[in-house]
């Protein structure tokens, strides 16, 4: 039986995205290779080409049953065995939209299957027993820091001793109901994505991932410490604008920090102003740190950013090599903003942060146990 | 007399934004429209955007550009009469 005083750990994690898992991913991404590409933000009804990064062989349009469940699944084989979905061993799936584009699916076409994978509840329940897991099953969606949000009540549940692990699964793949509603907004659009670069005008893309986490106590070789999430509660779509969301996040993860030297994995969409105060209060809290942001390359995953990117964290640790800042050319809005990709044998930790809509901020750092 | 295109886009405010409280005549041609006296905030502005794409068939980019476009009622209408379909102008 494992040490109740011991650490939670992460056993393991991996993920998806258009480059393949994990190791694919981290190696495509050092290449300097950019999955997205312009896509009709409205599929076959067509619209603006924006920049998207697609699973392959995956529309944009909705399917019945949705496209995206054999990418779920094939996560399976890399999720360790156990009785996941049981009271000691609970699952966390965390998403942002969980096939919401079923619900314009369903009335753009008045085919009430779409319905089946739609709502929220819905579509957790046909994931869970696609995946063949019992009922203990939460559902924590936070826009953009679910998958934070799932890691730190996962972590929080073995902590106090109400379960052996756990299993926390985040996906997010795109439909022509979210890339639209973005594209609304203007700051998906016609420009290919150039995060913490110095430009006239912001973009973002947008890409499918999935990810997973296994967290318990036995064994593993990771430790997320400083979990930290912080809700400024501001407005829908902005975060205040002299940064404090920032700082006051990362100041709990700084905080676990002292004494190490870290890299700083950022949220980094392309939007500008939110670039520019999380640059700042990253330079602020780790000043010694280089910042690196990848979804100028996989575009934003969403509510799975959080793990997504947890796993690509952890394969460049275990390579080595850190993944430079993909996306544009210019300058950078600091000098601690890594365009291009650095050794990191010399450093012992990676905090990693991401934000969301509402002023929401989440950071923690991934060390070895 | 009051320019026909501002004044269309004060009425295009009040009523996209259901703005109970404030005639179009209230609102000053160069008080910021986000942020200002109205307490717009982004979403209002994309709201308005989408009105404003459909009526005057004009194309803006990106984020930045629209909060150039709404910075108050003048630059909005400068912007539509330079990027707009003429032949949507009021007159």
């Amino acid at each position: 039986m494992a040490d109740p005083a011991a650490p939670v750990r992460v056993a393991a994690c991996g993920c998806i995205t258009p480059f393949g898992d994990a190791a694919a991913t981290h190696a495509a991404l050092l290449r300097g290779e950019c999955a997205l590409r312009p896509v009709p933000v409205l599929g076959r009804e067509g619209g603006d080409a924006v920049p998207l990064a697609l699973l392959p062989g995956r529309s944009l349009d909705e399917t019945t049953p949705p496209d995206w469940v054999a990418a779920i699944a094939s996560l399976r084989r890399s999720i360790p065995a156990g009785d996941w979905g049981s009271a000691g061993l609970p699952v966390f799936v965390t998403g942002s939209n969980f096939g919401v584009g079923g619900l314009y699916a369903l009335r753009r076409t008045g085919n009430p299957s779409f319905a089946d994978w739609s709502a929220l509840p819905t579509c957790t329940e046909r994931v869970r027993t696609e995946l063949g897991w019992g009922p203990d099953v939460s559902i924590v969606s936070h826009a953009c820091v679910s998958a934070h949000l799932g890691l730190l009540l996962a972590t929080r549940v073995i902590s106090e001793g109400l379960a052996d692990g756990a299993l926390v699964l985040s996906f997010d793949f795109l439909s022509p109901f979210v890339a639209g509603g973005f594209h609304a907004l203007k700051i998906l659009n016609a420009d290919f994505p150039s995060p913490y670069r110095v430009r006239d005008s912001g973009a973002i893309g947008l890409g499918d991932g999935a990810g997973f986490a296994v967290l318990g106590r036995g064994s593993g070789d990771w430790i997320l410490s400083g979990q930290s999430v912080f809700n400024e509660m501001h407005h829908f779509t902005a975060n205040r604008s002299d940064g404090s969301g920032f700082a006051r996040c990362l100041g709990t993860v700084a905080s676990a920090a002292r004494g190490r030297r870290v890299w700083f994995k950022g949220h980094g969409t392309g939007t500008l102003e939110a670039g520019q105060l999380e640059v700042g209060a990253a330079a602020r809290a780790f000043p010694e740190a280089p910042i690196v942001g990848w979804k100028g390359s996989l575009g934003h995953t969403l509510g799975s950013c959080g793990l997504v990117e947890l796993a690509i964290a952890v394969e460049s640790v275990r390579a080595g090599r850190t993944p430079g800042t993909i996306g544009g050319a210019g300058r950078a809005m600091a000098d601690t903003v890594a365009l291009e990709s650095f050794g990191n044998g010399s450093f012992d930790g990676v905090v990693c942060a991401s934000n969301a809509f509402g002023g929401a901020h989440a950071a923690f750092l991934l060390c070895h146990a | 007399m009051a320019d026909p295109l501002t004044a269309r886009l004060k009425q295009l405010i009040v009523e996209t934004l259901r703005l109970e409280d404030v005639a179009p005549a209230d609102i000053p041609d160069a008080e910021p429209l986000v942020g200002g006296g109205l307490s717009l905030d982004s979403i209002d502005a994309l709201e308005l955007v989408v009105r404003l794409e459909k009526e005057f068939g004009i194309k803006i980019a990106s984020s930045e550009e629209a909060r150039r476009a709404l910075a108050n009622v003048a630059a909005l209408a400068a912007y539509i009469r330079e990027r707009g379909d003429p032949s949507r102008l009021p007159s």
